[in-house]
């Protein structure tokens, strides 16, 4: 198939999925030549002709990459992402630039300056976030796989409420370069797919040392992973953290089924604890705010974006009334609690009280890992899709979204969630989480997981 | 973490001010409620033990790699000159704003 047909194909399907409000920038034109580029390569690469949509937080030359923010509105970004620039050498296609809560700060896509993502399953619902975008594309069957980020779950919690498969690798192991920084801590290049196989190609792809990100490990790409034909001599531990009582019951009858299929295929199952974990959401609401308060310091009328000029004619007037009218309210709301937990006398009761915590989490990962499991199994969400507008009110309620992908992200581990079934007609992802750079065994596993699950039959 | 009060609307606009916010008085109200649910909501870290307080923790490579200390050119798309209103001699030439010469 060349190239072009794929383009014209994805442009129809694109066209067609424009009331999930999932795309912020695309064109036939834009498309055509990238298809081009493909077809005039006389060697392609291993993503030949692959159609891959593209988070808004990525930097890209020839759309606008604004985060979904008024901020940076028609902002046009000098030089193209790492991850973008590899996917691209490897012959794919970038589609489409999708919409997201604005930079990054959301579980639901509705904190976007340019409305909210529906979920292709039930459009009343959230398609979760940030990525939200992203994840729609995948599972309306746009695009087989499209790249978004994570800096607290943002990638595994959308693909668990979409019904497709999200991957986060390991910190360090696809350069950020070109990702534009929220948590620099915490944030990393994802990638969705309808099957882990998608999954695994793209991240081999993006994958390895960047000069250009430091904090990249210099080890070589990771391979394409091979799924494994069987679990067996496969410890999966279940950390009792992660399955309260009270539970969804559609969700709990999921991992249950995605438990039994991962004995059937040889693997064992035992119980393990991470007692830290349920100081996740905490931490991270402390750590994530002020990283982003730092962060965000450049957005000032000066250097990005439109400029407001306040009352007065000083530099301060500029800054706060830009900041204070291109932000939205998630974003200002975030700023301020970083600001706050940065600021003298709160800091040591914070902020370095979150960083030991933080330690603290990472450290009965390792723990676990070090008796001899080799893989992690939760929930990834407590629930399936919300409905939109649920949960806007209380940003705590919202935060909460993210109660069992929060750790992982603190601990920098690669994790990937996966569709095993549906509850009332609506998806239920589970999460596999392995030791620090283990993202290939991690997605062999999976793909065995993936094999022997119907994520499409209902659980109750 | 101690001795802690509500935050009130002093405080917000405080911090609003480090943070170079501009905070409408029709939402003051709102944030001070939002932000004190934030602030109560995490202070449940209040109750790990501080006897087991370990070193702060951070992800990826031990130490950063740093590239040979030699100029390379910055990979743009684009040169300088077509995304600022204004580049010499290797200088974004800015608007002249109020106040912004006096500091």
């Amino acid at each position: 198939v060349s190239a072009r047909a794929v383009a014209k194909e994805t442009g129809a399907r694109l066209a067609a999925a424009e009331p999930l409000n999932a795309t912020l920038h695309w064109s036939q034109a834009l498309l055509d030549a990238e298809a081009a580029r493909v077809d005039a390569t006389p060697a392609p690469g291993p993503l030949a002709a692959m159609p891959i949509a593209v988070k808004d937080n990525i930097a890209t030359v020839e759309q606008p990459t604004t985060c979904a923010s008024r901020i940076l509105e028609g902002y046009v970004s000098p030089f193209t992402a790492t991850a973008v620039r590899r996917l691209r050498a490897a012959g794919a296609l970038i589609a489409a630039k999708t919409n997201m809560d604005e930079f990054a700060m959301g579980s639901s896509t509705e904190h976007s300056a340019f409305g909210r993502v529906k979920n292709p399953i039930d459009p009343d619902r959230v398609p979760g976030g940030s990525s939200g975008g992203s994840a729609a594309l995948v599972a309306a069957d746009v695009v087989p796989a499209a790249l978004g980020s994570e800096t607290g779950g943002s990638v595994r919690q959308p693909a668990s409420f979409c019904g497709v498969v999200g991957m986060k690798p390991s910190y360090g192991r696809v350069s950020r370069y070109g990702l534009v920084a929220f948590g620099s801590s915490l944030d990393c290049i994802s990638v969705f797919g309808r099957t882990v196989e998608d999954a695994g190609r793209v991240l081999s792809v993006m994958s390895g040392h960047d000069p250009l990100d430091a904090t990249t490990l210099d080890r070589p790409p990771m391979p394409v992973p091979t799924p494994l034909p069987d679990l067996r001599g496969l410890r999966v531990g279940l950390p009792r953290e992660y399955y309260p009582a009270d539970l969804h019951a559609g969700v709990a009858a999921a991992l249950q089924r995605t438990r039994a299929a991962i004995l059937e295929l040889g693997g064992q199952i035992c119980e393990v604890s991470l007692p830290h974990s349920p100081y996740a959401v905490p931490t991270y609401y402390i750590v994530a705010p002020a990283e982003a308060a730092a962060n965000l310091a450049r957005y000032d009328g000066v250097r990005y974006g439109p400029r407001k000029v306040g009352p007065g004619s000083d530099i301060r007037a500029l800054y706060q009334a830009t900041r204070g009218e291109g932000f939205g309210a998630e974003v200002r709301r975030r700023i301020l609690v970083g600001t706050y937990v940065l600021s003298a006398g709160y800091y040591e009761a914070y902020y370095r009280k979150a960083q030991q915590v933080r330690a603290l989490i990472a450290e009965d990962f390792r723990q676990v890992f070090a008796s001899g499991v080799d893989l992690l199994l939760t929930p990834t969400t407590p629930t399936p899709a919300f409905r939109a507008g649920e949960k806007t009110e209380d940003p705590v309620s919202m935060y909460l979204a993210d109660i069992f992908v929060c750790a992982i992200s603190l601990a920098g581990l690669p994790a990937v969630s996966l569709p095993v079934g549906r509850s009332d007609g609506l998806p239920v992802g589970a999460q596999l989480i392995a030791p620090y750079f283990e993202d290939e065994r991690l997605l062999a596993a999976a793909a065995a997981i993936e094999g022997a699950v119907q994520p499409g039959a209902e659980v109750r | 973490m101690g001795e802690r009060m509500s935050i009130g609307r002093e405080q917000v606009l405080h911090v609003a001010k480090l943070a170079e916010l501009a905070v409408r008085e029709g939402e003051l109200d709102r944030l001070v409620d939002q932000m004190n649910r934030i602030v109560d909501y995490v202070a449940q870290l209040d109750q790990v033990p501080a006897d087991r307080m370990a070193a702060p923790f951070l992800p990826g490579p031990a130490s950063a790699a740093l590239r040979k200390d030699v100029p390379n050119p910055v990979p743009l798309a684009r040169p300088p000159a077509e995304f600022a209103p204004e580049f010499v001699d290797g200088f974004f030439l800015v608007p002249r704003h109020g106040a912004m010469e006096e500091l």
